[in-house]
């Protein structure tokens, strides 16, 4: 498929046509669920089930966008393709922040703790794997093991510390998922607010992202402030992914699959890609919540939303693994 | 076996006993609205209650956990505290939910979806009198409330009694060892166990106030127990899994209920229920404590 070049009109054109597969797959979402409210002969009861489901796709939307911009950020930036908020760590580090802050100072302080530990963590893994003023792949990725696994061990020292009531709750939520159960719609607006804004932001900075793929020698010839762009972009990433984690736990391999899935289809150009990614991030995470609800229908039970995302997304690195990182790293 | 049976058969008996003066019970609830009630028990004891209650017939739902009485398992599950299905909730149309929790967001929740509910607390025996009251009031059947805590409080003097003036030993009532860690939760002061240990003339070895704290097995040896009751439900009664605590506890040496054999491995549920049989289990564990006639020591 020969790529036409970006104009203004075609721009919107594709933002409107993305956002519009992001709105039916929502309305299909708040229409279908777990019980088949249009067969109920009371309407009351219909709207308060309505209302859980506009609640959970809206969840999802903004969680699913928020890593899925994350992933594309954190991509571009550190040029590797697997790159991912949940691989690298981040949102192990935002977990961590969230789990502290929820047992022992407030709810409300967790997106705050969510971005701390987030952007925490981008520092270390950024520190770790650099060298020479450049990222190894490989060390990225292990550097993202490393730091995976003291976060996962710092927080089952926290579940073994606090009361036992609570350990099943942390553990469920440590699974990831979009709950309708004690709604806090002002955490969804917060989380959704930061996409947007992020969305905006890296609209703008999208050519930076382009020639930081080609090189950060060339993008800096060029006069990309290359140190300013990264500062901003994770800063950025790092706020929406913390928020996200306060809001649904550590939900993986959405930012991973989105742009992927993207690149694909649309190419390598940033400008392009932004958009796509918020609108596909947020659809996916919603058919997948939407899988989660259908099966809660069938079976009684269903597994949390991080869990169907994780068991989809790992198969899928494989296949990246095999594939596009060689050819990534021969050309290095 | 039989036991189970002996106790659905009580329940079975109160919830008739109850029915009979259901009509008199009801105009006693002042909901303001003439629609018939519709409950939704989140927790197993609960259920039991209610159905000892002879409210069981208004059950409308049940959590994934309560599945005794028989009648109960029939009802839909919604799920428990943790992971709720809200849409069959809601499907279900249940006008009261009765919850033991200590959680504010699942209040939050069951109201948001307009139904009316009650966060209760069964840690100790006076928590479960009150949580009878509670659900005799909510469920306008003050009656069989008040019948079902005078039948517990009988049952429990009646075990009183019959260990009067006996030695009092030191008992551990502790769950199964976890798989690898050989740690394992066990009554603390002030749980209800302890309460009934005490009716059923022990003293609980555990010597401190907590819930159900874990401990370690050195901690067990420290203890001195003379006797150590093994409560192995669920997966942990399986003939295998029986076998090893018999023996992991065989291995500790140093407590004295190992050497004197009174290790006793038990199996069963209805033990740390709080709800209508806990004066059947303070018989049983006077029973196996005491050895008394009825029950064989193991």
């Amino acid at each position: 498929m020969p790529i036409r070049p970006l104009t203004f009109r075609r721009y919107l054109l594709a933002i409107t046509g993305w956002a519009a597969v992001w709105l039916v797959v929502s309305a299909a979402a708040v229409v279908l669920g777990a019980e088949n409210i249009w067969a109920w002969p009371s309407w009351e009861s219909a709207r308060t089930v309505l209302g859980l489901r506009l609640y959970a796709v809206l969840t999802a939307s903004a969680v699913g966008a928020a890593l899925a911009l994350a992933g594309l950020a954190f991509q571009a930036l550190l040029r590797n393709p697997l790159a991912d908020p949940f691989i690298l760590g981040v949102s192990g580090g935002a977990s961590l922040g969230v789990v502290l802050s929820s047992l022992f100072l407030s709810v409300l302080a967790a997106p705050l703790f969510g971005f701390v530990g987030a952007l925490l963590t981008v520092g270390v893994v950024y520190a770790v794997a650099q060298r020479r003023g450049r990222l190894e792949p490989y060390t990225l990725l292990l550097s993202g093991v490393i730091i995976n696994a003291f976060y996962g061990a710092a927080i089952m020292l926290v579940t073994a510390l606090i009361d036992p009531e609570s350990r099943g709750d942390v553990a469920y939520w440590m699974m990831g998922c979009i709950s309708t159960f004690g709604a806090r719609w002002w955490l969804v607006g917060v989380v959704g607010g930061l996409v947007v804004a992020a969305a905006v932001l890296f609209a703008f900075l999208a050519k930076g992202f382009n020639l930081v793929a080609v090189g950060e020698d060339t993008a800096g010839a060029l006069g990309v402030p290359v140190d300013r762009l990264r500062l901003v972009t994770f800063v950025a990433a790092s706020l929406v992914t913390g928020a996200s984690v306060a809001l649904a736990g550590p939900i993986g391999f959405v930012g991973l699959i989105c742009p992927h899935l993207l690149r694909m289809v649309l190419g390598p150009d940033h400008r392009r890609l932004v958009p796509a990614t918020v609108f596909l991030g947020a659809s996916l995470l919603v058919v997948a919540d939407l899988a989660t609800r259908l099966l809660m229908g069938l079976g009684g039970q269903a597994p949390p939303v991080g869990v169907l995302t994780a068991m989809a997304g790992g198969p899928f690195f494989i296949y990246l693994l095999r594939t596009r990182w060689r050819r990534k790293t021969e050309i290095r | 076996m039989n036991r189970a049976t002996r106790y659905l058969g009580l329940v079975l008996a109160l919830a008739m006993a109850a029915g009979g003066c259901d009509e008199s019970a009801s105009p006693e609830r002042d909901v303001g609205e003439d629609e018939p009630l519709r409950i939704l028990s989140l927790a197993p004891n609960v259920t039991e209650i209610l159905f000892a209650m002879g409210q069981g017939k208004r059950m409308v739902g049940r959590s994934t956990y309560c599945k005794f009485p028989p009648q109960a398992a029939r009802l839909p599950a919604v799920g428990d505290t943790i992971n709720m299905n809200l849409e069959k909730i809601v499907a279900l149309k249940p006008n009261l939910a009765l919850v033991v929790t200590k959680r504010d967001d699942v209040v939050r929740t069951l109201e948001g979806l307009g139904v009316h509910t009650v966060a209760l607390e069964c840690d100790t025996m006076a928590e479960l009198y009150q949580t009878i009251d509670t659900i005799g009031r909510e469920t306008g059947a003050m009656g069989p409330a008040m019948n079902l805590r005078d039948m517990i409080r009988d049952g429990l003097s009646a075990v009183r009694r019959r260990v009067a003036g006996r030695p009092r030993p030191k008992v551990l009532f502790a769950f199964p060892m976890t798989v690898g860690s050989a740690k394992m939760m066990v009554a603390g002061r002030g749980t209800f166990v302890d309460e009934l240990l005490d009716v059923a003339g022990a003293e609980n070895a555990y010597p401190e106030a907590g819930d159900w704290p874990t401990i370690t097995p050195q901690q067990a040896v420290a203890m001195a127990p003379e006797i150590v009751i093994v409560n192995a439900v669920g997966d942990q009664a399986a003939p295998d899994r029986i076998e090893a605590i018999r023996r992991a506890w065989a291995d500790l040496k140093g407590v004295p209920a190992v050497v004197k054999g009174r290790v006793i491995v038990l199996q069963d549920a209805y033990l740390t229920i709080p709800g209508p049989g806990v004066g059947l289990a303070a018989e049983r564990l006077a029973n196996v404590i005491h050895g008394l006639p009825g029950e064989p020591g193991r």
